[in-house]
């Protein structure tokens, strides 16, 4: 499915997803902050881990050969496990799905993963884009951050993957504890010199049941202040169209024709497969999560269980509401004719009240056709969609 | 009809917490009444309220059937609230009775509501039995507490009675005291009927139960009765004692205790107080009953969904069906909408009613804090009393600004004094008199403006004296003072439901730490929030909510849509709840915030 596809609404139920997540849970260390479904020291598990993959999938009754306009394996680590452990991931997952050339393959990367080893067999599996978890390039953040690699490490694999691969994103967190203004301006300023297509930057949140959490509980370490968070989030959306990094989305940004179509499909409300321990998907209107418990997963597999822990399936208004909750999050915003065609209810009509008044606050802006957060809205985003919901 | 020569009507009164209910429970086991199986604390107090905080709110009645020297007697025991805010419910009870227990704490003595209800007692010409209870502690003070009896309350202590009501220790002393030394009720059986009305419920199945202590003359089923105050007629469909669940019986003669069902339908058509007599035989003289239980702190109750406001209507009425000393009445305020005004005897009666209402009705509410009321002599030489600040008029209206005035007895330890002087001066008391009650405790009187007693004196008492001193007040009356009404501005609007009275020397202080508490209270906006206090328009104090500068997810892809949606879901779920003016949304607790405020000393 292209994005012009969906923006004219071309949502056709019968046909399959077009778009397939995997989560890799596995990872040589949890890092502080870090909420996502991973293990950490079990790679004992992988072997387990890619029988009930394949198990997840069958049960799944994709049809075989599914064409897939985009592929995303997230983590976790998916750059964690031994070669022949990731060849055998990526040699099952294209044996029921269709992977072309135009497929947007995405693999999210641990700079220090990335062996000349492995390089290679991505390239060979058929991946075109690698997301490296690059975080910081100061050694200060990175530590607190509990990273393993360094500012040198990043420079030594963006050398490597250059001539292998065109489309490469880094991740980088701000907001991390005692980061200054300048720490920040320099990690952005490093991240523009080493050329990367896309890069995403993330304002470090701190979520129940984190060591971060505890920590900060304790006082042992502190949030940075929300107007200090705030400007490095706005010298973020400065320097990096100034760079040529188009913002597309909240914390998005890539040089043109970069963007990431696989989560475009998350924002366009599009659905999506996912297998995986805590996988989420989108499946005739139906959302569904795995249960977050790698040990959970895999047994819930091997009994022949449903690995789903949570599903909730919305009626067509909290659907048209939650297409404004997500497609808000994209720069360009919500153009009223798709929203329509998408929905069937007009923006206006369903919430003509909220959206005045947020123009009005000048959080949102209103062309007539596209209806989409001002530069200030995009800093209390949460806010504004909070009124759609 | 029982003899009555061998009835005993009798109340136990008490300071709060001196063990009256236990006392009460242990006389109801020991007699026969409940079995041990049903024995439980506080049998008497069937409000959950009563139980969950260990109070007696509403009188009660019991007979109890007791066998002494092979005569069988009937004792009537009326149980009776112990707290301040009650205190009308006690001299109610007494009215019905010729004895009373003076329950006295071994270690804690005499308290201000042990000297309150003794002397209320003592107005009513009751035999007075003094009691020490709790005397298994580890630790009491006998000889003083008895020593306080005598010279504080000025009773005998030579029959003085030591018991344990939780122990079950002396319980046998406490019913040979009430048949030897309570008079039987006098009264002839063939004069025309007199019954008094002390009290009345509402009972699903019967409507109005009305519970009567007789006097004169008798009563039996069917009879025609009329109710010579309210000018009403009905017959007696059912009539029987409470022993402790209601129990029916043909007739109830002089000095008997009991109830009768007649129909009634509304609590509002029985009058507390009032005289039951026959309807054909009428006595000329109704009985003196009671005064009018005065309500002493007001305040807005208002729906937050306005659709809401006929079932919040529905809901006091009941709660006003079994307590006539609440009242409430419809109001509007700009800020709020629809409401209701509500009148409480204290604020303990406001907490529980509002617990009540919280427990019992599924109405979502915004409370607005407490105030009393005020006597205004207009230029125009009317007299005016309001009970909302809302209705002060324009200050050049006003001739003079009266407040009500309590007489406040405290009995505290004497190391405390001073502590308590400085308190009470610093909410513009007047110092009458200070008493030693013997080497360690004083009584000490104050006058002092009820405003700035009802809210928190009680539990400011409780800190400076670590739980030792105790107070009672009563009112005695108005009198004029520099007062004023405060507005609260919130973003430049005037929040009337915010608004409060207050001393103008102490207008600035308590400004200020109202529009800090709201500071707390209000959360942050999109936009900054000023919030202002203010004499008419003269602004003396102000706060601002600076706004939200950063608020974003960071990440919302696949596995986050349904969990994040969720959460900002419930963060609107919130926000329903609050009163939204203008564009700022106020939640329930900032209008209990003046409350807070005004404790922020």
């Amino acid at each position: 499915m292209t994005s012009r596809a969906s923006e004219i609404g071309l949502s056709n139920e019968a046909r399959p997803p077009a778009a397939a997540y995997f989560h890799v849970p596995f990872c040589a260390h949890r890092c502080g902050y870090c909420d996502f479904t991973l293990i950490a020291g079990r790679d004992d598990l992988v072997g387990d881990y890619l029988r009930s993959l394949d198990l997840e999938i069958q049960r799944s009754r994709i049809p075989l050969g599914t064409p897939l306009a985009t592929l995303f394996f997230g983590g976790g680590t998916p750059t964690h496990p031994e070669p022949a452990e990731m060849r055998r991931l990526f040699e099952m997952t294209r044996r029921y799905f269709h992977v072309s050339a135009t497929t947007e393959f995405s693999v999210e990367a641990n700079p220090l993963d990335l062996t000349d080893e492995k390089i290679d067999l991505l390239t060979e599996m058929g991946v075109n884009r690698i997301s490296l978890g690059v975080q910081s390039f100061s050694q200060q953040a990175l530590k607190l951050l509990e990273r393993d690699h360094c500012a040198h490490d990043v420079r030594d694999v963006m050398a490597r993957l250059k001539s292998r691969f065109e489309n490469v994103s880094l991740d980088l967190i701000f907001g991390v504890p005692n980061q200054t203004l300048p720490d920040w301006k320099e990690t952005l300023e490093r991240a523009i010199e080493l050329g990367p297509s896309h890069i995403s930057t993330y304002g470090l949140t701190f979520e129940k049941g984190t060591a971060f959490w505890t920590r900060r509980e304790r006082g042992d370490i502190s949030a940075v202040d929300e107007e200090l968070e705030r400007e490095q989030y706005a010298l973020a959306m400065e320097q990096l169209p100034a760079a040529g990094y188009e913002q597309y989305e909240i914390s998005n940004f890539a040089k043109p024709g970069f963007e990431c179509r696989h989560n475009n499909v998350y924002w366009n409300g599009d659905e999506y497969w996912a297998f995986g321990p805590g996988a989420a998907r989108y499946m005739n209107g139906r959302r569904e999560t795995n249960i977050r418990s790698v040990l959970g997963w895999l047994a819930r597999l091997e009994r022949n269980e449903s690995p789903v822990a949570d599903s909730e399936e919305l009626d067509r208004e909290h659907r048209a509401r939650e297409l404004i909750y997500l497609g808000l999050r994209r720069i360009r915003g919500i153009s009223r004719a798709s929203f329509y065609e998408q929905t069937g209810f007009e923006l206006d009509e369903l919430c003509g009240p909220s959206l005045r008044e947020q123009v009005q606050l000048g959080l949102l802006d209103d062309d007539g056709s596209y209806v989409r957060l001002t530069l200030e809205g995009r800093f209390v985003a949460d806010r504004v969609v909070m009124e759609f919901l | 009809m029982f003899d009555q020569r061998f009835i005993r009507n009798f109340s136990i009164i008490a300071h709060i917490d001196h063990g009256k209910s236990t006392l009460a429970d242990q006389l109801l086991l020991k007699s026969g009444a409940i079995t041990q199986r049903e024995f439980r604390e506080q049998i008497l107090d069937d409000l959950k309220v009563e139980r969950e905080r260990g109070i007696t709110v509403k009188a009660r009645a019991v007979a109890i059937n007791y066998t002494l020297d092979g005569q069988k007697y009937e004792l009537n025991l009326i149980d009776t609230p112990g707290h301040v805010d009650f205190h009308y419910e006690v001299s109610r009870s007494l009215a019905a009775c010729e004895g009373a227990l003076l329950l006295v704490d071994a270690f804690q003595g005499v308290q201000a509501q042990t000297v309150a209800n003794a002397y209320a007692a003592i107005e009513s010409n009751l035999e007075i039995i003094p009691v020490l209870n709790k005397i298994d502690l580890p630790v009491t003070r006998v000889d003083e507490v008895l020593d306080e009896i005598e010279s504080v309350v000025g009773l005998d202590t030579e029959g003085c009675l030591r018991v344990s009501g939780k122990a079950g220790i002396g319980i046998e002393s406490v019913f040979k005291a009430i048949i030897d030394r309570i008079p039987a009720p006098k009264g002839s059986p063939t004069d025309p009927l007199r019954a008094l009305v002390f009290d009345s419920k509402y009972d699903h199945y019967r409507g109005v139960v009305t519970y009567v202590r007789i006097k004169e003359g008798s009563i039996c089923k069917g009879q025609k009765v009329y109710f010579m105050k309210a000018g009403t007629s009905h017959e007696v469909l059912e009539l029987g004692q409470f022993r402790p669940d209601m129990v029916a019986c043909e007739e109830l003669g002089p000095g008997q205790v009991g109830y009768i069902v007649t129909g009634i339908k509304v609590l509002g058509n029985v009058h507390v107080g009032d005289t039951v007599t026959d309807f054909h035989n009428r006595t000329p003289t109704p009985l003196p009953g009671y005064e009018i239980p005065q309500q002493m702190v007001f305040c807005g109750m208002y729906p937050i969904d306005a659709t809401d406001f006929e079932r919040l209507r529905e809901e006091l009425q009941k709660m006003s069906l079994n307590d006539a000393s609440f009242s409430f009445a419809p109001d509007t305020s700009e800020a709020l909408g629809f409401g209701f005004r509500c009148g409480f005897l204290g604020m303990l009666h406001m907490e529980i009613i509002q617990q009540r209402l919280e427990e019992e009705a599924n109405v979502d509410l915004i409370q607005t804090a407490p105030n009393v009321t005020y006597q205004l002599k207009l230029r125009n030489g009317e007299t005016q009393f309001v009970d909302n600040p809302q209705q002060v008029p324009e200050g050049g209206n006003i001739e003079e600004f009266g407040e009500p005035i309590a007489k406040v007895v405290f009995i505290l330890p004497s190391d405390r004094i001073g502590p308590i002087m400085q308190l009470c001066a610093d909410r513009r008391g007047v110092y009458k008199t200070t008493e030693f009650l013997g080497p360690k405790r004083a009584q000490v009187i104050y006058e002092l403006p009820l405003a700035e007693i009802v809210f928190d004196m009680y539990d400011k008492l409780k800190s400076i004296t670590a739980g030792y001193g105790t107070m009672n007040y009563e009112v005695i009356g108005y009198r004029p003072a520099d007062l004023v009404k405060m507005d609260i501005l919130v973003k430049g609007e005037k929040v009337d439901a915010l608004a409060c009275i207050v001393h103008r020397a102490q207008a600035e202080r308590r400004g200020r730490a109202l529009c800090k508490k709201l500071k707390e209270e209000i959360s942050r906006h999109q936009f900054e929030i000023p919030i202002q206090a203010a004499l008419s328009a003269r602004i003396i104090a102000r706060e601002t909510i600076s706004a939200v500068r950063k608020d974003v997810t960071a990440k919302c892809y696949g596995g986050d849509i349904s969990r994040k949606r969720k959460l900002l879901e419930k963060q609107k779920e919130g926000k329903k709840r609050m009163k939204q003016f203008g564009q700022v949304e106020i939640p329930q607790k900032a209008f209990l915030s003046v409350l807070d405020a005004n404790k922020d000393d």
